[in-house]
């Protein structure tokens, strides 16, 4: 190693960005009846806890519902904004780029409250899930058009001429050329979209129905009163989730996600 | 040459979702929230019937939120300083340095980013808490009589958010550096400036866009952020977003709430801009 102390230095940080989620799953494990160290010896229990509470399972499909929904209508709103962004815009590119980003530059919390305000004023109230779906979809619509204008930028147009040389239709043009181009980055933005979705807290906080709780709203419930290593277990459940999405992501489908 | 692309009403369609999207449920709900915030309060509503500037008012005059606000953010200034110090190095290495593993360590820094904040700030929970792990240990060891306080107060909260953000920090921070030449620094190193002259004159200017945004991107994450403040600082210390978000799903105080929500944004947004000229500023002053 050719710097020591800078190399050591890093060492340091990354254990420091590790460690506590390395505790949370670590915690996961252990046997005692709270979250005591060390440990009382290993154990699945509240694994099988965790499988049994009715209302986690609940608010894990809640999560998972959400996503796959909020996924599907943000990834086809985005990836239209983006084929208009680099194909069309012409002079107003700045300020589609600026718009579509504009959920991510906002505070999440207002944009929560703003929101929650708003599904009153119009009658839809929290009663139904559109309101947290709504949200869902607009924290997560900045992430497709990045991921999907990304891929776009580095599509030639000249391929998109030849065909309409060879006398493609725009239909044919857009499937067999456009398509097969943009598809890794649909995919990597619906992906992170989904993580994005299922991890979010603020918005689903306040914008939840009643029996509508996602699991981050559940388990940030539990961790205000309770302290088994139950809550522990449900992370690391989540953790593994999430990890699953990625890896298939990056090395399956060989992509490679912009998160900016 | 081809013929002028058709111009029409169809490629419109393709950002027509977007537009009706961001338009319905971002500027609306914007600018109602803007005149809830002007809303008389209610008695067993949300809200009530008329205007009143009093929400304002009471802010500008209970000394209690105003000093809130000022903890607010000294407490995101005090992670953005951190996180610039902490992360620096990092990126630096990311950028730069000649590593075996810089997939891995590059993976490393994302990791934290797709692991939910809830679950983050439970990590930190059973790290810090007065049973935690640090305490636990270092009472083990006989070093520490009793539990250090690193739980319900400003440290953990923003240790915590120092971990939450970093992420935001270092990849401007890396991608601004893998930006500049390295010839321009041996250019400069040969023509006699030592290696911290090298680094302050040419490189430190010509990463600066990177350093800004990411300290502006912790800066405004922490002042709006949640669940941190909220599971490490306990009853004991509340951040501002805790104090609104609290106003609003416990006491129902909509007006109330949305003038407290604006009023930290606009404090925020503030804070950038001054942060922004004073940044531009020093570093023309700096190079001329």
């Amino acid at each position: 190693m050719k710097r020591p102390v800078l190399t050591l230095y890093c060492l340091l940080v990354y254990a420091f960005l590790l460690a506590p989620i390395l505790v949370v799953v670590g915690a996961s494990f252990n046997a005692g009846n709270f979250l005591t160290f060390p440990p009382q010896g290993l154990s699945l229990r509240w694994y099988v806890t965790f499988f049994h509470n009715d209302v986690f399972m609940r608010a894990i499909r809640t999560s998972l519902w959400v996503a796959a929904v909020a996924t599907v209508i943000s990834g086809t709103i985005g990836t239209m904004a983006a084929l208009y962004y680099v194909q069309h815009a012409g002079r107003w590119k700045e300020a589609v780029r600026i718009a579509m980003l504009a959920p991510l530059l906002l505070p999440e919390v207002l944009t929560a409250i703003a929101l929650l305000f708003f599904v009153y004023a119009i009658g839809i109230g929290t009663t139904t899930m559109i309101g947290m779906v709504v949200g869902h979809v607009l924290i997560t619509l900045p992430f497709v058009f990045i991921n999907v204008s990304a891929s776009l930028e580095s599509f030639d147009p000249s391929w998109d001429m030849a065909a309409r040389s060879l006398g493609a239709g725009r239909l044919t043009r857009f499937r067999r050329i456009m398509l097969p181009l943009i598809k890794p980055g649909v995919i990597g933005g619906a992906l992170f979209a989904f993580i994005i979705s299922f991890d979010t807290f603020t918005i689903s906080f306040m914008l939840k129905g009643i029996g509508t709780s996602t699991l981050p709203i559940q388990l940030f419930d539990y961790l205000r009163t309770n302290f088994t290593p139950e809550a522990a277990a449900v992370s690391t459940v989540s953790i593994v989730l999430t990890l699953v999405v990625v890896i298939v992501s990056e090395k399956v489908l060989g992509l490679r996600i912009h998160r900016f | 040459m081809m013929p002028a692309r058709r111009k029409g009403l169809g490629p419109l369609i393709l950002i027509a979702p977007a537009a009706v999207l961001l338009g319905v449920f971002l500027v609306l709900p914007y600018l109602n929230i803007v005149v809830m915030s002007f809303r008389m309060p209610g008695q067993g509503t949300p809200y009530g019937a008329g205007f009143t500037i009093g929400n304002y008012t009471k802010f500008f005059v209970d000394s209690f939120y105003l000093l809130q606000v000022a903890n607010t953010l000294w407490i995101g200034l005090i992670t953005t300083a951190i996180c610039l110090v902490v992360g620096f190095p990092v990126a630096w290495q990311l950028a730069r340095g000649a590593m075996r593993f810089r997939a891995l360590a590059y993976g490393l820094v994302l990791s934290p980013l797709l692991v939910g904040i809830v679950i983050r700030s439970y990590g930190w929970t059973i790290l810090l808490g007065n049973a935690g792990l640090i305490n636990r240990t270092l009472t083990g060891m006989g070093l520490i009589d009793r539990p250090l306080p690193l739980m319900y107060n400003a440290l953990g909260i923003v240790i915590a958010l120092v971990h939450v953000f970093l992420p935001f920090m270092i990849l401007p921070i890396m991608a601004a550096i893998q930006g500049v030449d390295p010839s321009l620094e041996s250019a400069a190193r040969s023509l006699g400036a030592s290696r911290f002259t090298a680094f302050r004159r040419i490189v430190l200017p010509l990463c600066t866009p990177g350093i800004q945004a990411g300290c502006i991107l912790v800066f405004v994450l922490s002042l709006s952020a949640y669940v941190t403040p909220s599971l490490i600082g306990g009853l004991r210390v509340k951040t501002m977003a805790v104090t609104v978000v609290d106003a609003l799903i416990d006491t129902f105080q909509w007006p109330w709430g949305s003038a407290l929500a604006l009023m930290l944004s606009v404090t925020g947004a503030l804070c950038v801009v001054i942060f922004a000229r004073l940044t531009r500023m020093k570093w023309k002053v700096g190079r001329t």
